[in-house]
């Protein structure tokens, strides 16, 4: 059997071109939607006081979890050398010494998973010092997630030049 | 060809000018001040103070150029009031410091940078000028024939922590003899309470109340200035092992056991716990300060008799008492 | 649409075809590169405070990854000091060749005119490489043990056949310079075929031959060519051209069997997700493990990796591959199918590449301020800037920027496998244009795979 030939265009393609341009419109109009979606209600936010405990080259707990709007209190105990704690996105900085806790308190208001840095030379792996705060649900990756299935698809079966 | 050889004149300044850099860098630093020495900080491990022997003139300023080749550290000259610095790692701290007096005097590190830290010292040994006119005293354990490594466990312990408030609430003034620092420093808390029990005066208080007394007693002898300095050394020095609530139970504990080389790895020695009243009570301040003084014999307890003063000893002691007695704020 | 040829403007020419501009950066970079040993070698051994990790590991690495790839192909390749040394021997003069040449003169083994050398080379690096990002003393032994490489291989073997060969950098720079909005092509090759000197790569008195190899008649992609603009000097018949194009022109194009392509694809993939795991993850074990080369806990670490890199990714890649040779009902060979679709991974790993960078780069530049004044750690302040403390820079935005990257790289793979597999099936027809998505599906789950893995480490 012949394979089906589709009929050379004679006109303007009238046809390619509105399946193009609905195409982009429900392209863009899921991105915004992702983009967009609000983050759904925690509960009720309260005070938490959370021990991350320093040594090279690793906070313990890697990741400490608190929900959004809680009033966090950090305490630093450093393990082996003088340590510190600066977190991406809440511009936190703290330095602890072994014997000697820091503690710091801070509202996590932002959403997300934020990253625990060693801001205080502790080794040569220093710079690789990393930990992970999660405030509630962490949107950003989710919608990430969403975007790049979002890409697949549309790079799969739209975007073709 | 005049491209060629100015080509090549630049290739050489290329690679000739930041070789120079290793000159600048390695030969010694000599400044119109006069010469600096400089000193490395490294973890113990790594070998510590680099150099760890120093010898200077008395009387003349000392210029230092520290630096750290691995994780913060600190510097101070032990029984001397030069301010103590931090030194960042690859960055530089200068000193300059001026020793009046010969001697040898120790330097060491303010900040805990591992198991090794204690172990970080190092000496300067001060020539020419007058030597001191007084002799060194022999410690009060030493005096008293104290044996600072004999146990020391109370026979019996209060019901709660004796309070000094609530002493001060009997109403009661002790015996005159047991009231002077002297007697505080060479005797222990159950030998205090002892001397209570013997009093006919005092007979109708019971043994709770009599603790009481022995911790107004206690606080009596010391100041909250005194207090504060302590608790300012205790976390500074003692913490990490000992534990910021004095448990015995600091970040360092663990890491004892490589220090220690007399025990066997089952029985690895803790750090003290200065809230076990039986331990504390049956331990006089002339004691302590032995054991801050001298160390504790392959404990991993350091010895701090070149490092702290006198003075700062004794605030020690008088902070240590805190973790057993209440004291008023 | 008809590229623009920067060449046509005479200005752009004329400083092309002049030596000068390329050897003053060129001899600038190898200034930084010196004192990037010097002060490894003699310097603090404090990582963040030497001007030989920060300078080349941050700084450089940022500048390469982040825009001299995307943006200039192999541009850096035209200034890299690595092998100056050795080309100046080799043909004897340092402004222009001459005619007292060094060296043997070999030509490079047929056997080896692959990417499988820089491949391993690549491999040896990543699993020691947690030791030579930190250590001042290691990375400038590296970085002189690579010039003492090219300066050997220059002397043995005719032209740069380190750079083309062996150099680490270069394997994965030619793949993802394939990416580029720049190329270097000829102008008219029916001048090329009526032209029997071939001066462009037998050289004259102009200039050399083709330093990286190439006859530019026969150059259609950028992997090869390493921007020095020779060929410009060397052709009397102006023939040579510097386009503007779309970026990512080169790809898709007939892969053939080439599987050393393929796996460079993948183990720069495979990279890309072990750094971001090993580095920027929270596990502080693995790190110390990486990183204390020479023992039992890093044989097991680099065992790992070289098993995920050279057999459980190009496996499970294969896999996905045999899944949509089945969906889309191709008679093509399982090697070639994966040789073509690898292609697809171009613009995939340069985007994970880019949003791992991006992490460690942004978070550590502010050590460069500090570094500038005093590049050995020993106390000096030549710009006034040596007392700068830390500050990471858009630690907030960060997810956002990595998430874009990687799902803009994530698109364009997508977009690049289906019109692989359009070309491999004959599209055009409907039944071909549904075989063709039937053929990349599985691919493009591949790489959605590996996409959102990349973003759980990086922002989960």
């Amino acid at each position: 059997m012949q394979p089906r030939l589709l009929p050379p265009p004679t006109r303007f393609p009238v046809r390619r071109a509105v399946v193009g341009a609905a195409g982009w419109v429900i392209l863009l109009g899921l991105t915004a939607a992702i983009l967009i979606i609000p983050a759904p209600a925690g509960p009720a936010p309260r005070d938490r006081t959370i021990r991350v405990e320093a040594s090279s080259y690793a906070f313990d707990p890697a990741r400490v979890e608190v929900n959004r709007g809680d009033r966090v209190t950090l305490e630093l105990a450093a393990q082996d050398v003088v340590h510190g704690l600066y977190l991406d996105g809440y511009d936190v900085r703290l330095r602890a010494e072994p014997g000697q806790t820091a503690r710091l308190t801070f509202t996590a208001d932002r959403p997300g998973t934020f990253r625990m840095r060693c801001s205080v030379t502790c080794g040569p792996l220093h710079p690789f010092m990393i930990g992970k705060l999660s405030v509630g649900a962490n949107l950003p990756m989710w919608r990430g997630a969403a975007l790049a299935g979002l890409a697949a698809v549309f790079g799969l079966w739209f975007l073709r030049r | 060809m005049k491209a060629e050889l100015l080509a090549r004149l630049l290739a050489v300044a290329g690679i000739v000018v930041p070789l120079a850099g290793v000159g600048v860098v390695l030969a010694p630093r000599l400044s119109s001040g006069g010469e600096a020495i400089e000193i490395h900080a490294r973890v113990a491990e790594e070998g510590g103070w680099q150099p760890s022997e120093l010898v200077v003139a008395a009387g003349a300023p000392i210029r230092l150029r520290l630096t750290s080749d691995d994780v913060v550290h600190g510097f101070a000259v032990g029984q001397s009031d030069i301010q103590a610095v931090e030194i960042l790692p690859g960055q530089y701290t200068e000193l300059t410091v001026t020793f009046d007096r010969p001697g040898r005097y120790a330097y060491y590190c303010t900040r805990w940078c591992g198991a090794g830290h204690w172990r970080m010292r190092g000496t300067i040994e001060v020539v020419g000028g007058e030597l001191p006119s007084t002799a060194p005293q022999e410690p009060l354990y030493v005096a008293l024939g104290l044996d600072i490594d004999a146990p020391h466990l109370a026979p019996e312990a209060p019901g709660r922590r004796p309070s000094s408030v609530a002493g001060a609430a009997l109403g009661v003034e002790p015996p005159a003899e047991m009231t002077g620092r002297g007697y505080y420093e060479s005797h222990t808390p159950v030998q205090a309470i002892e001397s209570l029990r013997a009093e006919a005066s005092l007979s109708w208080m019971d043994d709770q109340e009599m603790w009481d007394l022995v911790a107004l007693l206690w606080r009596r002898n010391t100041t909250a200035e005194t207090l504060e300095t302590g608790r300012e050394l205790f976390a500074q020095n003692c913490a990490a092992c000992h534990g910021e609530a004095g448990g015995g139970d600091g970040v360092m504990a663990g890491s004892l056991l490589t220090l220690a080389d007399g025990p066997s790895a089952t029985e690895a020695p803790q750090p003290a716990d200065f809230t076990s009243l039986r331990s504390m009570l049956g331990a006089s301040p002339a004691l302590l300060q032995g054991k801050i003084l001298r160390g504790g014999m392959g404990t991993g307890m350091p010895y701090f008799g070149p490092i702290l003063t006198e003075a700062q000893i004794w605030s020690l002691v008088d902070y240590l008492w805190t973790f057993t007695m209440e004291y008023e704020e | 649409m008809k590229r623009l040829d920067l060449l046509r403007s005479p200005a752009v020419a004329s400083l092309l075809r002049s030596r000068w501009p390329t050897l003053a950066i060129s001899l600038l970079a190898l200034a930084g590169f010196v004192l990037a040993i010097v002060a490894g070698l003699a310097g603090t051994p404090v990582g963040s405070r030497n001007f030989g990790i920060i300078a080349v590991w941050i700084a450089w690495w940022a500048a390469l990854i982040l825009i001299a790839v995307p943006l200039l192909g192999r541009g850096w390749c035209s200034i890299c000091p690595l092998p100056l040394p050795g080309a100046w021997l080799q043909r004897g003069g340092v402004f222009a060749p001459s005619a007292r040449r060094r060296g043997l003169g070999l030509r490079w083994p047929r056997r080896l005119r692959n990417l499988w050398t820089q491949n391993i080379g690549f491999a040896i690096l990543a699993v020691l490489s947690t030791a030579i990002l930190t250590q001042p003393s290691v990375s400038a032994m590296v970085l002189l043990g690579l010039m003492a490489a090219a300066v050997g291989v220059s002397l043995v073997f005719e032209r740069r056949a380190f750079c083309s060969y062996v150099c680490p950098v270069g394997g994965f720079i030619g793949l993802y310079s394939q990416v580029a909005p720049l190329e270097i092509r000829v102008r008219d090759a029916s001048v090329c075929a009526g032209h029997s000197e071939k001066t462009c790569y037998f050289g004259s008195q102009h200039g050399e031959g083709c330093p990286w190899q190439v006859f530019p008649a026969g150059l259609n992609r950028n992997s090869a060519c390493g921007m020095c603009f020779e060929c410009l000097r060397t052709c009397p018949h102006d023939n040579i051209a510097l386009r503007l194009r779309p970026f990512g022109s080169d790809l898709p194009r007939p892969a053939g069997r080439r599987l050393d392509e393929a796996y460079k694809g993948l183990l720069m993939l495979a990279s890309a997700l072990a750094y971001s795991a090993v580095l920027l993850g929270p596990w502080g074990a693995i790190k110390t493990a990486a990183f204390r080369v020479g023992t039992p806990e890093w044989a097991i670490f680099a065992g790992a990796f070289l098993a995920a890199a050279f057999i459980g990714l190009p496996g499970a890649f294969a896999l996905h591959v045999v899944a949509g040779r089945a969906l889309g009902g191709l008679r093509r060979g399982l090697r070639e199918t994966v040789a073509e679709f690898a292609q697809a991974l171009i613009p995939l790993g340069l985007a994970g590449w880019a949003a791992f960078s991006l992490s460690f780069v942004l978070s550590n530049l502010s050590y460069l301020w500090a570094v500038l004044s005093d590049p050995f750690g020993a106390g000096w302040n030549l710009i006034g800037t040596a007392a700068g403390a830390w500050t990471p820079y858009l630690g907030g935005a960060l997810p956002a920027l990595q998430t874009g990257i990687l799902v803009c790289g994530l698109a364009w793979a997508a977009s690049l496998a289906r019109r692989i597999a359009a070309r491999l099936v004959g599209g055009g027809t409907l039944g071909g244009r549904r075989r063709a998505v039937a053929l990349a599906s599985p691919v493009v789950s591949f790489a959605l795979g590996v996409t959102v893995l990349q973003l759980w480490l990086l922002i989960g």
